[in-house]
Protein backbone atom coordinates (compact mmCIF):
# COMPACT_ATOMS: atom_id res chain seq x y z
CA UNK A 1 0.00 0.00 0.00
CA UNK A 2 1.25 3.06 -0.79
CA UNK A 3 1.37 6.51 1.80
CA UNK A 4 0.36 9.32 0.42
CA UNK A 5 3.23 11.36 2.62
CA UNK A 6 3.72 14.48 0.96
CA UNK A 7 5.57 16.27 3.76
CA UNK A 8 8.28 13.54 3.84
CA UNK A 9 8.43 13.63 -0.46
CA UNK A 10 9.21 17.78 0.31
CA UNK A 11 11.40 17.18 2.79
CA UNK A 12 13.81 14.81 0.93
CA UNK A 13 13.23 17.59 -2.19
CA UNK A 14 14.44 20.33 0.52
CA UNK A 15 17.15 18.37 1.24
CA UNK A 16 18.62 17.84 -2.48
CA UNK A 17 18.19 21.29 -3.15
CA UNK A 18 19.92 22.14 -0.11
CA UNK A 19 22.60 20.16 -1.10
CA UNK A 20 23.03 21.64 -4.11
CA UNK A 21 22.46 25.46 -2.92
CA UNK A 22 25.69 24.53 -0.39
CA UNK A 23 27.87 22.95 -3.26
CA UNK A 24 27.08 26.11 -5.12
CA UNK A 25 28.15 28.03 -2.60
CA UNK A 26 31.20 26.07 -1.63
CA UNK A 27 32.38 26.04 -5.44
CA UNK A 28 31.99 29.86 -5.86
CA UNK A 29 33.64 30.52 -2.29
CA UNK A 30 36.42 28.65 -4.06
CA UNK A 31 36.74 29.97 -7.49
CA UNK A 32 36.95 33.37 -6.06
CA UNK A 33 39.33 32.25 -4.30
CA UNK A 34 41.67 30.97 -6.13
CA UNK A 35 40.80 34.11 -8.53
CA UNK A 36 41.47 36.32 -6.13
CA UNK A 37 44.92 34.38 -5.42
CA UNK A 38 45.85 34.96 -9.30
CA UNK A 39 44.91 38.37 -8.79
CA UNK A 40 47.16 38.68 -6.27
CA UNK A 41 50.10 36.80 -7.68
CA UNK A 42 49.82 39.23 -11.16
CA UNK A 43 49.69 42.52 -9.46
CA UNK A 44 53.21 40.57 -7.45
CA UNK A 45 54.76 39.46 -10.78
CA UNK A 46 54.12 43.17 -12.11
CA UNK A 47 55.33 44.12 -8.26
CA UNK A 48 58.86 42.40 -8.40
CA UNK A 49 59.44 42.57 -12.29
CA UNK A 50 59.01 46.71 -11.84
CA UNK A 51 61.57 46.13 -8.82
CA UNK A 52 64.05 44.23 -11.57
CA UNK A 53 63.77 47.07 -13.73
CA UNK A 54 64.66 49.53 -10.50
CA UNK A 55 67.39 47.80 -9.73
CA UNK A 56 68.74 46.84 -13.83
CA UNK A 57 68.34 50.72 -13.29
CA UNK A 58 69.89 52.31 -10.36
CA UNK A 59 73.74 53.24 -10.34
CA UNK A 60 74.39 54.42 -7.31
CA UNK A 61 74.98 52.47 -3.85
CA UNK A 62 71.24 53.22 -2.66
CA UNK A 63 70.50 49.80 -2.58
CA UNK A 64 73.59 48.21 -1.26
CA UNK A 65 71.61 47.25 1.78
CA UNK A 66 67.76 45.86 1.47
CA UNK A 67 65.35 49.01 0.94
CA UNK A 68 61.67 48.46 1.60
CA UNK A 69 59.55 51.11 -0.25
CA UNK A 70 56.26 51.30 -1.89
CA UNK A 71 56.15 51.29 -5.68
CA UNK A 72 53.35 53.68 -6.62
CA UNK A 73 52.46 55.08 -3.11
CA UNK A 74 49.43 52.77 -2.52
CA UNK A 75 48.60 49.71 0.10
CA UNK A 76 49.23 46.60 -2.30
CA UNK A 77 52.47 47.54 -3.85
CA UNK A 78 55.35 47.06 -1.46
CA UNK A 79 59.33 45.54 -2.83
CA UNK A 80 62.35 45.25 -1.39
CA UNK A 81 65.66 45.70 -3.59
CA UNK A 82 68.84 44.83 -2.93
CA UNK A 83 71.87 44.69 -5.43
CA UNK A 84 75.52 43.81 -4.38
CA UNK A 85 78.41 42.89 -6.73
CA UNK A 86 79.52 38.91 -7.10
CA UNK A 87 82.89 39.28 -8.80
CA UNK A 88 82.96 40.60 -11.89
CA UNK A 89 79.13 41.22 -12.11
CA UNK A 90 76.19 42.04 -9.55
CA UNK A 91 73.38 40.33 -8.04
CA UNK A 92 69.86 41.88 -7.74
CA UNK A 93 67.56 40.34 -4.90
CA UNK A 94 64.14 42.00 -5.97
CA UNK A 95 61.01 41.09 -3.24
CA UNK A 96 57.81 41.69 -3.71
CA UNK A 97 54.78 41.09 -1.07
CA UNK A 98 51.39 41.66 -0.74
CA UNK A 99 50.14 40.65 3.37
CA UNK A 100 51.28 37.15 3.44
CA UNK A 101 52.12 36.82 -0.22
CA UNK A 102 55.66 36.85 -1.55
CA UNK A 103 56.88 36.46 -4.32
CA UNK A 104 61.56 36.70 -4.77
CA UNK A 105 63.56 36.79 -7.83
CA UNK A 106 67.43 36.72 -7.64
CA UNK A 107 69.00 37.26 -10.73
CA UNK A 108 72.74 38.15 -11.28
CA UNK A 109 73.33 41.44 -14.12
CA UNK A 110 75.69 42.63 -16.18
CA UNK A 111 76.28 45.04 -19.23
CA UNK A 112 75.54 45.20 -22.40
CA UNK A 113 78.67 45.56 -25.09
CA UNK A 114 79.14 49.09 -26.57
CA UNK A 115 79.41 48.31 -30.05
CA UNK A 116 81.12 51.37 -30.67
CA UNK A 117 83.67 49.97 -28.75
CA UNK A 118 83.64 46.10 -29.50
CA UNK A 119 86.35 44.80 -31.29
CA UNK A 120 87.63 41.18 -32.35
CA UNK A 121 90.83 42.35 -31.80
CA UNK A 122 92.83 45.34 -30.28
CA UNK A 123 96.42 45.32 -30.05
CA UNK A 124 97.99 47.89 -27.92
CA UNK A 125 100.10 50.53 -30.11
CA UNK A 126 103.82 48.86 -30.05
CA UNK A 127 104.92 50.19 -32.77
CA UNK A 128 105.53 47.30 -34.51
CA UNK A 129 103.03 45.28 -37.19
CA UNK A 130 100.71 42.29 -36.53
CA UNK A 131 101.42 39.98 -39.06
CA UNK A 132 99.03 37.44 -40.34
CA UNK A 133 100.00 33.91 -41.57
CA UNK A 134 98.63 30.47 -42.33
CA UNK A 135 94.61 29.97 -42.01
CA UNK A 136 94.11 33.06 -39.51
CA UNK A 137 91.35 34.97 -39.76
CA UNK A 138 89.69 38.12 -38.05
CA UNK A 139 86.24 38.80 -38.26
CA UNK A 140 84.67 42.15 -36.34
CA UNK A 141 86.52 45.25 -36.14
CA UNK A 142 90.17 45.59 -34.91
CA UNK A 143 91.88 48.08 -33.07
CA UNK A 144 95.48 47.81 -34.57
CA UNK A 145 98.69 49.83 -34.19
CA UNK A 146 99.60 52.47 -36.76
CA UNK A 147 102.33 50.06 -38.61
CA UNK A 148 99.13 47.97 -39.84
CA UNK A 149 98.50 44.23 -40.09
CA UNK A 150 100.85 42.61 -42.97
CA UNK A 151 101.18 38.78 -44.24
CA UNK A 152 103.50 36.46 -43.22
CA UNK A 153 105.07 33.51 -44.62
CA UNK A 154 106.18 31.44 -40.82
CA UNK A 155 106.81 27.91 -40.91
CA UNK A 156 106.53 26.83 -44.52
CA UNK A 157 102.78 28.48 -44.36
CA UNK A 158 101.67 31.37 -46.13
CA UNK A 159 98.48 33.77 -45.16
CA UNK A 160 95.73 31.70 -47.20
CA UNK A 161 93.10 33.83 -44.92
CA UNK A 162 90.42 37.04 -45.91
CA UNK A 163 92.42 39.06 -48.52
CA UNK A 164 90.90 42.27 -46.50
CA UNK A 165 92.85 40.32 -43.65
CA UNK A 166 90.27 42.18 -40.81
CA UNK A 167 86.51 41.27 -41.94
CA UNK A 168 85.48 44.66 -40.55
CA UNK A 169 86.31 47.97 -39.54
CA UNK A 170 90.11 48.46 -38.76
CA UNK A 171 91.03 51.53 -36.26
CA UNK A 172 94.34 52.69 -35.29
CA UNK A 173 94.70 51.14 -31.36
CA UNK A 174 96.74 53.75 -28.60
CA UNK A 175 99.48 52.90 -26.30
CA UNK A 176 97.89 51.91 -23.81
CA UNK A 177 94.52 49.23 -23.20
CA UNK A 178 91.65 51.25 -22.68
CA UNK A 179 91.38 50.88 -18.69
CA UNK A 180 89.78 48.50 -16.67
CA UNK A 181 86.95 50.01 -13.86
CA UNK A 182 89.00 51.00 -11.01
CA UNK A 183 85.98 50.70 -8.15
CA UNK A 184 85.53 46.78 -9.46
CA UNK A 185 89.20 45.95 -9.25
CA UNK A 186 89.79 48.05 -5.71
CA UNK A 187 86.35 45.68 -4.39
CA UNK A 188 87.79 42.20 -6.03
CA UNK A 189 91.72 43.21 -4.59
CA UNK A 190 90.13 43.80 -0.89
CA UNK A 191 88.60 40.13 -0.96
CA UNK A 192 92.34 39.29 -2.25
CA UNK A 193 94.13 41.30 0.41
CA UNK A 194 91.73 41.36 3.19
CA UNK A 195 89.11 38.24 4.46
CA UNK A 196 85.94 39.31 6.10
CA UNK A 197 85.86 39.24 9.82
CA UNK A 198 83.34 36.38 9.58
CA UNK A 199 85.03 34.08 7.62
CA UNK A 200 85.24 30.41 8.99
CA UNK A 201 87.81 27.65 8.41
CA UNK A 202 85.28 25.23 7.49
CA UNK A 203 85.99 21.35 6.94
CA UNK A 204 84.63 21.62 3.61
CA UNK A 205 86.52 17.99 3.37
CA UNK A 206 84.35 16.79 5.70
CA UNK A 207 81.14 17.65 3.77
CA UNK A 208 79.69 16.78 0.28
CA UNK A 209 77.62 19.69 -0.54
CA UNK A 210 77.13 23.32 0.61
CA UNK A 211 74.14 24.89 -0.75
CA UNK A 212 74.01 28.73 0.52
CA UNK A 213 71.12 30.84 -1.14
CA UNK A 214 71.63 34.60 -2.03
CA UNK A 215 68.90 35.40 0.37
CA UNK A 216 70.59 34.83 3.41
CA UNK A 217 74.39 36.47 4.09
CA UNK A 218 77.44 35.31 2.28
CA UNK A 219 79.03 32.13 3.25
CA UNK A 220 82.66 32.75 3.84
CA UNK A 221 85.05 29.96 3.97
CA UNK A 222 88.86 30.64 4.56
CA UNK A 223 91.41 27.87 4.11
CA UNK A 224 94.00 29.54 5.49
CA UNK A 225 97.58 29.09 5.05
CA UNK A 226 97.14 25.43 4.18
CA UNK A 227 96.94 24.09 0.45
CA UNK A 228 93.73 22.09 0.41
CA UNK A 229 91.78 20.83 -2.18
CA UNK A 230 88.24 21.12 -2.80
CA UNK A 231 87.12 17.49 -4.06
CA UNK A 232 84.08 15.35 -3.74
CA UNK A 233 82.24 18.51 -3.00
CA UNK A 234 78.86 20.60 -4.33
CA UNK A 235 79.01 23.81 -3.76
CA UNK A 236 76.47 26.30 -4.68
CA UNK A 237 75.30 30.01 -4.65
CA UNK A 238 76.03 32.31 -2.24
CA UNK A 239 79.74 30.79 -0.90
CA UNK A 240 83.14 32.56 -0.88
CA UNK A 241 86.00 30.77 -0.61
CA UNK A 242 89.27 32.14 0.43
CA UNK A 243 92.83 31.09 0.96
CA UNK A 244 96.00 32.53 1.59
CA UNK A 245 98.27 29.82 -0.32
CA UNK A 246 97.56 27.59 -2.92
CA UNK A 247 93.73 26.37 -3.91
CA UNK A 248 93.38 23.03 -5.89
CA UNK A 249 90.00 22.39 -7.31
CA UNK A 250 89.86 18.92 -7.98
CA UNK A 251 87.44 17.49 -10.83
CA UNK A 252 85.05 15.94 -8.45
CA UNK A 253 84.11 19.12 -7.26
CA UNK A 254 81.02 21.03 -8.55
CA UNK A 255 81.07 24.33 -8.11
CA UNK A 256 77.96 26.80 -9.28
CA UNK A 257 78.10 30.50 -8.67
CA UNK A 258 80.70 30.25 -6.38
CA UNK A 259 83.76 33.22 -6.31
CA UNK A 260 87.22 31.66 -5.17
CA UNK A 261 89.99 34.32 -4.16
CA UNK A 262 93.41 32.90 -3.23
CA UNK A 263 97.23 33.58 -4.20
CA UNK A 264 97.29 31.01 -6.73
CA UNK A 265 94.32 28.59 -7.79
CA UNK A 266 94.81 25.20 -9.69
CA UNK A 267 91.91 23.45 -11.85
CA UNK A 268 92.47 19.96 -12.64
CA UNK A 269 91.72 18.48 -15.66
CA UNK A 270 88.02 17.53 -16.63
CA UNK A 271 86.46 19.71 -14.03
CA UNK A 272 83.43 21.37 -15.02
CA UNK A 273 81.58 24.34 -13.45
CA UNK A 274 80.42 28.13 -13.25
CA UNK A 275 82.94 29.65 -11.20
CA UNK A 276 84.44 32.96 -10.94
CA UNK A 277 88.35 32.55 -9.36
CA UNK A 278 90.46 35.23 -8.77
CA UNK A 279 94.14 34.63 -7.76
CA UNK A 280 96.88 37.49 -6.88
CA UNK A 281 99.66 35.74 -8.39
CA UNK A 282 98.51 32.64 -10.80
CA UNK A 283 95.57 30.48 -12.56
CA UNK A 284 96.42 27.31 -13.89
CA UNK A 285 93.44 25.41 -15.52
CA UNK A 286 94.40 22.04 -16.51
CA UNK A 287 93.45 19.98 -19.59
CA UNK A 288 89.57 19.04 -21.01
CA UNK A 289 88.46 21.46 -18.66
CA UNK A 290 84.61 23.42 -19.20
CA UNK A 291 83.75 26.20 -17.70
CA UNK A 292 80.01 27.61 -18.10
CA UNK A 293 78.99 31.12 -18.98
CA UNK A 294 79.34 33.03 -16.94
CA UNK A 295 82.44 32.30 -15.77
CA UNK A 296 85.69 34.29 -15.04
CA UNK A 297 89.67 33.99 -14.64
CA UNK A 298 91.56 37.15 -12.83
CA UNK A 299 94.72 37.54 -11.80
CA UNK A 300 95.12 41.06 -10.35
CA UNK A 301 97.65 42.88 -8.25
CA UNK A 302 96.20 46.57 -7.67
CA UNK A 303 98.66 47.48 -5.24
CA UNK A 304 102.31 47.66 -6.01
CA UNK A 305 104.19 44.46 -4.46
CA UNK A 306 107.85 44.60 -3.09
CA UNK A 307 108.27 41.15 -4.41
CA UNK A 308 108.18 41.30 -8.24
CA UNK A 309 106.21 37.79 -8.60
CA UNK A 310 105.11 37.60 -12.64
CA UNK A 311 101.55 37.03 -12.28
CA UNK A 312 99.77 34.44 -15.03
CA UNK A 313 97.11 32.12 -16.85
CA UNK A 314 97.41 29.63 -17.74
CA UNK A 315 94.69 27.41 -19.66
CA UNK A 316 95.91 23.85 -20.89
CA UNK A 317 94.49 22.52 -24.15
CA UNK A 318 91.13 21.23 -25.06
CA UNK A 319 89.33 23.15 -22.69
CA UNK A 320 86.53 25.10 -23.39
CA UNK A 321 85.84 28.78 -21.56
CA UNK A 322 82.50 31.00 -21.50
CA UNK A 323 83.35 34.22 -20.11
CA UNK A 324 85.99 36.44 -19.04
CA UNK A 325 89.74 36.10 -18.53
CA UNK A 326 91.67 39.20 -17.33
CA UNK A 327 94.95 39.84 -15.79
CA UNK A 328 95.59 43.30 -14.25
CA UNK A 329 98.71 44.65 -12.85
CA UNK A 330 99.40 47.79 -11.40
CA UNK A 331 103.10 48.24 -11.63
CA UNK A 332 103.50 48.49 -15.76
CA UNK A 333 106.98 48.05 -15.56
CA UNK A 334 108.81 44.77 -14.75
CA UNK A 335 107.82 41.57 -16.24
CA UNK A 336 104.52 41.48 -18.42
CA UNK A 337 101.62 39.33 -17.22
CA UNK A 338 100.95 36.46 -19.57
CA UNK A 339 98.23 34.67 -20.35
CA UNK A 340 99.27 31.33 -22.27
CA UNK A 341 96.46 29.11 -24.04
CA UNK A 342 97.14 25.81 -25.14
CA UNK A 343 96.29 24.17 -28.23
CA UNK A 344 92.73 23.76 -29.24
CA UNK A 345 91.18 25.66 -26.58
CA UNK A 346 88.29 27.32 -27.39
CA UNK A 347 87.31 30.97 -25.72
CA UNK A 348 83.57 32.16 -25.71
CA UNK A 349 83.81 35.82 -24.42
CA UNK A 350 86.71 38.38 -23.88
CA UNK A 351 90.47 37.92 -23.06
CA UNK A 352 92.08 41.29 -21.59
CA UNK A 353 95.94 41.20 -21.05
CA UNK A 354 97.58 43.99 -19.53
CA UNK A 355 100.27 41.77 -21.11
CA UNK A 356 101.04 38.96 -23.35
CA UNK A 357 98.80 36.25 -24.65
CA UNK A 358 101.07 33.58 -25.60
CA UNK A 359 99.82 30.66 -27.92
CA UNK A 360 100.91 27.31 -29.49
CA UNK A 361 98.74 26.05 -32.36
CA UNK A 362 94.84 27.10 -33.57
CA UNK A 363 93.97 29.69 -31.15
CA UNK A 364 90.50 30.49 -31.52
CA UNK A 365 88.40 33.28 -29.63
CA UNK A 366 84.83 33.88 -30.38
CA UNK A 367 84.49 36.85 -28.87
CA UNK A 368 86.84 40.01 -28.39
CA UNK A 369 91.12 40.04 -27.60
CA UNK A 370 92.36 42.86 -25.97
CA UNK A 371 96.47 42.60 -25.00
CA UNK A 372 99.76 44.46 -25.12
CA UNK A 373 101.41 41.37 -27.05
CA UNK A 374 101.05 38.42 -29.17
CA UNK A 375 103.59 35.66 -28.98
CA UNK A 376 103.84 32.72 -31.06
CA UNK A 377 105.83 29.68 -29.39
CA UNK A 378 106.17 26.26 -31.65
CA UNK A 379 108.81 24.06 -31.03
CA UNK A 380 111.34 26.10 -32.90
CA UNK A 381 110.87 29.55 -32.54
CA UNK A 382 109.44 32.13 -30.73
CA UNK A 383 107.50 35.03 -32.57
CA UNK A 384 105.79 38.15 -31.43
CA UNK A 385 102.55 39.94 -32.48
CA UNK A 386 102.44 36.79 -34.87
CA UNK A 387 99.13 35.53 -35.82
CA UNK A 388 99.14 31.73 -36.60
CA UNK A 389 96.12 29.76 -38.15
CA UNK A 390 94.12 31.47 -35.51
CA UNK A 391 90.38 32.60 -35.29
CA UNK A 392 89.35 35.81 -33.33
CA UNK A 393 85.65 36.51 -34.54
CA UNK A 394 83.24 39.22 -32.76
CA UNK A 395 80.69 37.76 -34.78
CA UNK A 396 80.30 34.34 -33.74
CA UNK A 397 79.46 35.42 -29.70
CA UNK A 398 76.03 35.10 -28.99
CA UNK A 399 73.94 38.71 -29.33
CA UNK A 400 73.09 37.97 -25.88
CA UNK A 401 76.37 37.85 -24.32
CA UNK A 402 77.05 40.42 -21.25
CA UNK A 403 80.41 41.42 -20.04
CA UNK A 404 81.10 42.67 -16.56
CA UNK A 405 80.98 46.90 -16.02
CA UNK A 406 84.86 46.23 -14.93
CA UNK A 407 85.69 46.36 -19.12
CA UNK A 408 85.99 49.34 -21.26
CA UNK A 409 83.75 47.88 -23.91
CA UNK A 410 80.71 47.66 -21.41
CA UNK A 411 77.99 49.75 -22.54
CA UNK A 412 75.39 52.03 -20.09
CA UNK A 413 72.19 49.10 -20.34
CA UNK A 414 72.16 46.76 -17.91
CA UNK A 415 70.50 43.44 -18.21
CA UNK A 416 69.58 39.89 -16.64
CA UNK A 417 72.64 37.61 -16.93
CA UNK A 418 71.25 34.42 -15.22
CA UNK A 419 68.00 33.91 -12.68
CA UNK A 420 69.57 32.31 -9.71
CA UNK A 421 66.89 31.74 -7.44
CA UNK A 422 62.78 32.72 -7.71
CA UNK A 423 59.82 31.32 -6.31
CA UNK B 1 -23.14 -11.09 -21.31
CA UNK B 2 -22.95 -10.53 -17.80
CA UNK B 3 -21.05 -6.76 -17.02
CA UNK B 4 -17.98 -7.20 -15.31
CA UNK B 5 -17.61 -4.83 -12.32
CA UNK B 6 -13.50 -3.02 -12.50
CA UNK B 7 -12.32 -3.14 -9.26
CA UNK B 8 -8.55 -1.74 -7.78
CA UNK B 9 -7.26 -4.02 -5.60
CA UNK B 10 -4.24 -1.45 -4.30
CA UNK B 11 -5.58 1.01 -2.24
CA UNK B 12 -3.85 4.31 -2.17
CA UNK B 13 -3.77 6.37 0.56
CA UNK B 14 -4.71 10.48 -0.15
CA UNK B 15 -2.73 13.25 1.90
CA UNK B 16 -5.23 15.02 3.61
CA UNK B 17 -5.35 18.90 2.56
CA UNK B 18 -3.31 20.62 5.96
CA UNK B 19 -0.25 17.63 4.57
CA UNK B 20 -0.63 19.30 0.95
CA UNK B 21 -0.97 22.87 2.07
CA UNK B 22 2.11 22.67 4.46
CA UNK B 23 4.46 21.21 2.08
CA UNK B 24 3.46 23.40 -0.72
CA UNK B 25 4.59 26.19 1.78
CA UNK B 26 7.87 24.29 2.68
CA UNK B 27 8.98 23.28 -0.89
CA UNK B 28 8.06 27.37 -1.74
CA UNK B 29 10.30 28.67 0.66
CA UNK B 30 12.96 26.40 0.29
CA UNK B 31 12.84 27.35 -3.52
CA UNK B 32 12.67 30.60 -2.55
CA UNK B 33 15.58 30.31 -0.58
CA UNK B 34 17.77 28.84 -3.01
CA UNK B 35 16.94 31.25 -5.20
CA UNK B 36 18.33 33.56 -3.35
CA UNK B 37 21.66 31.48 -2.71
CA UNK B 38 22.18 31.74 -6.44
CA UNK B 39 21.30 34.90 -7.61
CA UNK B 40 23.85 35.58 -4.73
CA UNK B 41 26.56 33.75 -5.77
CA UNK B 42 25.75 35.12 -9.23
CA UNK B 43 26.05 38.59 -8.12
CA UNK B 44 29.29 37.93 -5.97
CA UNK B 45 30.93 36.15 -8.46
CA UNK B 46 33.55 37.85 -10.62
CA UNK B 47 32.33 38.36 -14.03
CA UNK B 48 33.93 37.06 -17.23
CA UNK B 49 34.42 40.47 -18.52
CA UNK B 50 36.86 41.34 -15.75
CA UNK B 51 38.67 38.19 -15.82
CA UNK B 52 39.03 38.86 -19.41
CA UNK B 53 39.62 42.85 -18.77
CA UNK B 54 42.84 41.83 -16.70
CA UNK B 55 44.11 39.39 -18.84
CA UNK B 56 43.92 42.28 -22.42
CA UNK B 57 45.82 44.91 -19.50
CA UNK B 58 48.46 42.20 -18.74
CA UNK B 59 48.82 41.73 -22.78
CA UNK B 60 48.70 45.41 -23.51
CA UNK B 61 51.44 45.79 -20.59
CA UNK B 62 53.79 43.31 -21.85
CA UNK B 63 53.51 44.51 -25.83
CA UNK B 64 54.22 48.56 -24.71
CA UNK B 65 57.08 47.03 -22.51
CA UNK B 66 58.33 45.12 -25.74
CA UNK B 67 57.95 48.54 -27.93
CA UNK B 68 59.30 51.51 -28.34
CA UNK B 69 56.05 53.84 -28.02
CA UNK B 70 55.93 55.63 -24.29
CA UNK B 71 53.11 57.76 -24.96
CA UNK B 72 49.57 58.40 -23.13
CA UNK B 73 47.41 57.36 -25.25
CA UNK B 74 43.90 55.52 -25.37
CA UNK B 75 43.40 52.24 -27.49
CA UNK B 76 40.27 50.16 -28.11
CA UNK B 77 40.10 46.31 -28.13
CA UNK B 78 37.03 44.15 -27.94
CA UNK B 79 34.74 46.19 -26.00
CA UNK B 80 37.41 47.50 -23.83
CA UNK B 81 38.43 51.01 -23.58
CA UNK B 82 42.18 51.06 -22.34
CA UNK B 83 43.95 54.35 -21.02
CA UNK B 84 47.30 54.08 -21.22
CA UNK B 85 49.09 56.69 -19.45
CA UNK B 86 52.56 56.60 -19.10
CA UNK B 87 54.94 59.44 -16.06
CA UNK B 88 58.56 59.49 -15.71
CA UNK B 89 60.11 57.66 -13.16
CA UNK B 90 63.51 58.69 -12.12
CA UNK B 91 65.55 57.21 -15.08
CA UNK B 92 62.65 54.97 -15.63
CA UNK B 93 58.72 55.03 -16.77
CA UNK B 94 55.70 54.10 -14.48
CA UNK B 95 52.70 52.77 -16.98
CA UNK B 96 49.23 52.97 -15.39
CA UNK B 97 46.96 50.92 -18.08
CA UNK B 98 42.86 51.20 -16.88
CA UNK B 99 39.95 49.20 -18.77
CA UNK B 100 36.80 50.70 -19.34
CA UNK B 101 33.58 48.83 -20.42
CA UNK B 102 31.02 50.23 -22.57
CA UNK B 103 29.13 51.92 -19.65
CA UNK B 104 32.40 53.89 -18.84
CA UNK B 105 32.52 51.95 -15.86
CA UNK B 106 36.17 51.46 -14.87
CA UNK B 107 36.50 47.25 -14.98
CA UNK B 108 40.24 46.23 -14.02
CA UNK B 109 44.19 48.57 -13.72
CA UNK B 110 47.68 47.40 -13.31
CA UNK B 111 50.63 49.72 -13.19
CA UNK B 112 54.37 48.57 -13.41
CA UNK B 113 57.70 50.40 -13.85
CA UNK B 114 59.14 49.35 -17.09
CA UNK B 115 62.37 50.45 -18.86
CA UNK B 116 62.79 53.53 -20.91
CA UNK B 117 64.12 51.88 -24.09
CA UNK B 118 66.17 54.62 -25.37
Amino acid sequence: MLKASALYIVIIIALVIGLICSSLIVSAYFYRMEYQKKFRYDQLENNVCSGVNILLASEDTSYAKARIFSLFGSDADSVSLQRFPWGVYDVGISKAFIQKDTIVKVFSFANAVDSSKWAALYLEDQDRPLSLSGETSIVGNAFIPKAGVKKAYVNNKAYVGDERLVAGKKDTSQKKLPQLKKDRLLMLDGYLSKKPVNAVTDSLLKTDSIQNSFLTAARFINFGRKVQTIKNATLRGNIILFSDTTLIIDNSAVLDNVLVFAKSIIVKSTFHGTCQLFARDSIHVEPNCIFDYPSCLGVLKVTSDKRDTPIKIEISEKTIFNGLIFTYQLKEDGILPLISIGKDVKIYGQIYSQGMIKYKDDLEVNGSVFTSLFVYQSSFNLMENMLIDSKLNSRALSPYYLTSDLMSVAGKNKKILQWLEKN
Amino acid sequence: MARKKLTIQTKVNASTILEVVVSMVIIILVFGIAMMIYANVVRMSLSVKKIKAQAILQQTLLQAEQTNDRSTQSLMIDEFRIEQEIKPYGNLADIHLTAYDANQEKIAEVEKIIGNNE
